[in-house]
């Protein structure tokens, strides 16, 4: 690592002003006097820095990082759109970022959390949401526990539910963290489950439902989603449509119709909230009226004397985060939704769909393309027939090289070395024209200068990292 | 506005190129009968419009001028530059740092923000985050289950209330059973098949527990099961012990007074530490240091991922996959704005201003203190009467402190008062006043 880019911990130098805290303005005894001295700390190893060292610290990692506001960002599955800076300037609002979780006098508020809930029954035709889970995982959790309460109400016991092998990784997981045991569904050869298959699983009785993704994670429609939900609906089961692939349907087409109960969003990717490097997200969950009682609380109702907060529901999953959910992520999103409204929101499906579809059919004439036909916001290529042993990880490693950020790789696991691309609808014809030049490119050096790609990346701050090392000796703090 | 840049033409040349007629023939897969329409949701505003409107829907929100109101969401002042580095939209607007080499800037960040949590807390351990606190417990006892392979855990009265139906909803989806008891009753229910003792210090009504103690009793008959420790306001570890000098095994906090508003109670920040020894169970994303393949520089990356539900699926520690990296780089900035003075400068003044008022308080007929032990920014107060000091609080354009009836039915005339270091000293004394005049106003109604 270069001197210069050391930790910050590598620069305190001990004698700082502190502007940040206001005079002690009050009389003040000494501590052990009012705290007990075994209850009081020793050292503390955090450096005084001064503000201008702090400033140029971060401003310099941040000129090493990519973001989407830096260009096209096609990571699959993951729908990485411009995050408009309307949104940040409304949930800076003092009247906003400054209410307390706790406090009355939150009308404001209440009212947005309703609207916006309203909204999303309309985008997705459920009957009732919970703005409550934290991210698209957390979302899922609680779907799958509304799942589990409504089998445990009835009495029945039922502990599986069916995930397809092309769902994201986050459905097991969520799957075994609501007690459910997982029966892994192959896909057919069109990356469609398999009516036959499902059928005989739906059969063994204990069968909760399905978490499906459509479209799925090979950026295809299941043209079988009604036979899907009427085979488990006719034995019992609910459907759960995991959201984080909704982009493309907006306006266009709506879950509860497709036959699901279930869906969870990833406000962080359909509705333009920023991805934060990570988070906070937001994965709000609507259900058909049937399973309304279930949600978590507490619970948004419009009543005629006004909105109110319901904290006692007998048959809810019950809490699941503290106070009200990410607000400040929810506020954003009501903002896109309200920017956009009824026609920019069928627009983003729509173009989110061409703009897929554009960058596949001229891809398709280098990268193999396992599943060829017309794809929704996603699609997946292969390294099955690049030349001179080249794989998916060299080909997104010079991806970085060219300045641009590389797909999801290695996902989904039905596609051997899958390089997984969603462009979404805010990248224009210019951008997507530049990237597919660099992936010709890069082609072209794959056959007749491997050595490039096998190397790559050599044009980023750093060269490619040892993670089995990272792994075997993790050092996660200094 | 809807932030796409094609023109009808683009639209034609691409549609050509994919040979496709029309825009409705990418659709064709859907069977006709799920397609709508339109939605039936207003028309799209422009910017003005839509800033108009919001200001609207603030407006309906009260904001004061001074808070008394913490429990589990504090007022504490943010240094300007912590939202000047994280709109940095290399920052905000990437994603998860899968691809390692265009993300060192994060990554480093990241190592950076573990780092200073472990100096913090002194626990060895620290992952990138977690939603939030009350999550970050929830999965603490699902951690300790794993470890244990037991599948009972305790909890102990003045947790957070959110927390604990959290916890509750967690542990119900686990099939964990769930213990709720007192630290006076705490003897009588261990036994050799809890895997985990869960509390909160400071906790919810302010007190703060003597943790060494308890852990050394806990672990003195069963050094097998696991403390858990929570904090909804880690500031005060500026000048408290901190849980890794008093054998904690996990210990998880809510670090929103970390440089992040309150917005109305989210995003926060889960934080999440433990023990090495527990390393491999952890949930959630951790940053590791490492090396090129072939050359010698450092570098950051996402590490010992086999963990997680991405690779593992059903056999993963925890579904977690976005968390909370950018309020995780909001505390970051804030506890290296502050640096060890101003952490220290800061936990003093609650402590010194909250006394102030606790004592202010006691002092006025009518009043107690209802606090056993020692406390920190929070104390609970019976009220001679609670609508009434509610009432003046507003009057002086003050948040009031919480009525605990809110979480606690039958203690109708108790409120959690929060004092943090933004109470002036003019605040305190209106607060002070509106706590007398409260009494007056009893009077007057009795007359």
């Amino acid at each position: 690592m270069d001197a210069d880019e050391c930790l910050i911990f590598d620069k305190g130098n001990g004698l700082v002003q502190r502007n940040f805290i206001p005079k002690l303005d009050v009389k003040s005894k000494r501590i052990d006097e009012i705290l007990p001295k075994n209850l009081i700390r020793d050292e503390l190893r955090i450096p005084d820095v001064s503000e201008v060292e702090i400033v140029r610290h971060y401003v310099k990692l941040s000129k090493i990082n990519y973001g989407v506001d830096s260009g096209i960002y096609p990571l699959g599955s993951c729908t990485m759109k411009y995050n408009p800076k309307i949104n940040e300037v409304v949930a800076r609002m003092t009247s906003f970022s400054q209410l307390h979780p706790l406090q009355d006098e939150n009308e404001g508020a209440l009212e947005i959390l309703n609207e916006i809930s309203k909204m999303l029954c309309e985008i997705t035709g459920m009957d009732g949401f919970t703005l409550q889970p934290a991210a698209g995982a957390h979302g899922e959790l609680v779907g799958l526990l509304i799942i589990k309460k409504f089998f445990e109400t009835k009495g029945i016991v039922k502990n599986k539910i069916i995930v397809p092998d092309s769902a994201h990784g986050t459905n097991p997981a969520s799957a075994k963290m609501a007690g459910f045991s997982m029966i892994e569904l192959q896909s057919n050869e069109h990356g469609e489950v398999p009516l036959d298959h499902l059928e005989y699983a739906m059969k063994q009785g204990d069968v909760a439902g399905i978490m499906l993704t459509n479209p799925n994670t090979l950026g295809v429609f299941d043209r079988q989603i009604k036979d899907i939900t009427r085979i488990v609906h006719e034995h019992g089961g609910l459907c759960y449509y995991d959201g984080a692939n909704l982009n493309p349907m907006l306006g266009i087409c709506r879950p509860k119709d497709m036959g699901f109960d279930i869906v969870h969003l990833n406000l962080h990717k359909t509705f333009s909230t920023p991805h934060g490097g990570g988070g906070p997200g937001s994965g709000p969950v609507g259900v058909t009226n049937e399973l309304i009682p279930f949600l978590p609380i507490p619970c948004i109702v419009s009543t005629d004397k006004g909105i109110i907060c319901n904290y006692e529901n007998h048959d809810s999953i019950g809490r699941i985060k503290a106070f009200w959910g990410n607000f400040g992520i929810v506020l954003r999103a009501f903002v896109y939704i309200l920017s956009l409204g009824a026609d920019g929101l069928k627009r983003v499906g729509q173009i989110a769909v061409l703009n897929a579809n554009y960058l596949k059919t001229l891809l398709k004439k280098n990268y193999a393309l396992p599943y060829d036909r017309i794809c929704q916001h996603e699609f997946v290529l292969s390294d099955k027939y690049l030349p001179n042993d080249i794989n998916t990880e060299d080909i997104a490693k010079r991806i970085l090289d060219y300045g641009f950020y590389a797909p999801t790789i290695y996902f989904p696991l039905i596609v051997n070395g899958a390089l997984m691309i969603e462009p979404t609808e805010t990248e224009s014809k210019n951008s997507l024209d530049k990237f597919v030049e660099v992936m010709y490119q890069i082609y072209n050096e794959a056959l007749n200068e491997p050595e490039k790609l096998k190397n790559a990346p050599s044009n980023t701050p750093i060269g490619r990292l040892d993670a089995v090392i990272a792994a075997r000796n993790p050092i996660l703090h200094d | 506005m809807d932030f796409i840049s094609h023109d009808e033409k683009t639209i034609a040349e691409m549609l050509k190129i994919i040979n496709v007629p029309d825009v409705d023939d990418l659709f064709q897969d859907i069977p006709k009968d799920l397609i709508i329409k339109t939605l039936n949701i207003s028309e799209g505003m422009s910017e003005p419009d839509v800033l108009d409107k919001m200001k609207e829907y603030g407006n309906k929100n009260k904001i004061y001028s001074h808070s008394f109101l913490g429990a589990g969401c504090y007022y504490h002042y943010i240094p300007s530059l912590v939202d000047f580095v994280i709109s940095r939209s290399e920052f905000y607007t990437s994603y998860t740092p899968y691809q390692a080499e265009a993300s060192q800037g994060y990554l480093q960040a990241i190592y950076e923000y573990q780092s200073v949590i472990s100096r913090l807390t002194e626990m060895e351990v620290a992952n990138a985050s977690m939603y939030d606190g009350s999550t970050s417990l929830a999965e603490a006892a699902i951690m300790a289950s794993i470890i244990s392979g037991k599948n009972q855990v305790i909890l102990l009265e003045g947790v957070h209330p959110d927390y604990i139906d959290v916890v509750k909803t967690y542990c119900w989806g686990q099939n964990i059973e769930l213990i709720i008891t007192s630290e006076d009753k705490l003897n009588d229910v261990l036994n050799e098949d809890i895997a985990a003792v869960m509390f909160q210090s400071p906790n919810f009504f302010g007190d703060i527990t003597d943790v060494l103690v308890m852990s050394n009793k806990v672990k003195e008959k069963y050094p097998n099961c696991l403390l858990i420790q929570c904090m909804t306001d880690p500031t005060c570890l500026g000048l408290l012990k901190p849980p890794g000098k008093t054998n904690v095994d996990i210990f998880v906090a809510e670090g929103q007074s970390f440089g992040i508003s309150p917005s109305f109670g989210g995003p926060g920040l889960g934080i999440f530490t433990a023990k090495k020894k527990f390393l491999r169970k952890i949930p959630g994303r951790l940053v590791g240091k490492t090396k090129e393949i072939n050359g010698d520089r450092e570098g950051f990356l996402l590490t010992l991922q086999a963990r997680e539900q991405h690779i593992r699926r059903e056999k993963a520690s925890s579904n977690i996959c976005t968390n909370q990296a950018l309020c995780s780089l909001s505390a970051l900035i804030y506890l290296v704005s502050l640096g060890r003075t101003g952490l220290r400068e800061i936990a003093n003044q609650n402590f010194q201003k909250a006394h102030y008022v606790k004592k202010a308080i006691a002092s006025i007929p009518g009043y107690k203190i209802l606090n056993k032990k020692p406390t920190y920014n929070e104390f609970i107060v019976r009220c001679p009467n609670i609508n009434g000091l509610i009432r003046e609080c507003k009057k002086m354009n003050l948040l009031p402190p919480l009525q605990i009836s809110t979480y606690y039915p039958d203690m109708s005339d108790v409120v959690l008062v929060c004092v943090t270091e933004l109470n002036s000293r003019s605040s305190i004394e209106k607060f002070i006043k509106a706590a007398r005049l409260a009494i007056n106003y009893e009077e007057e109604r009795a007359d």
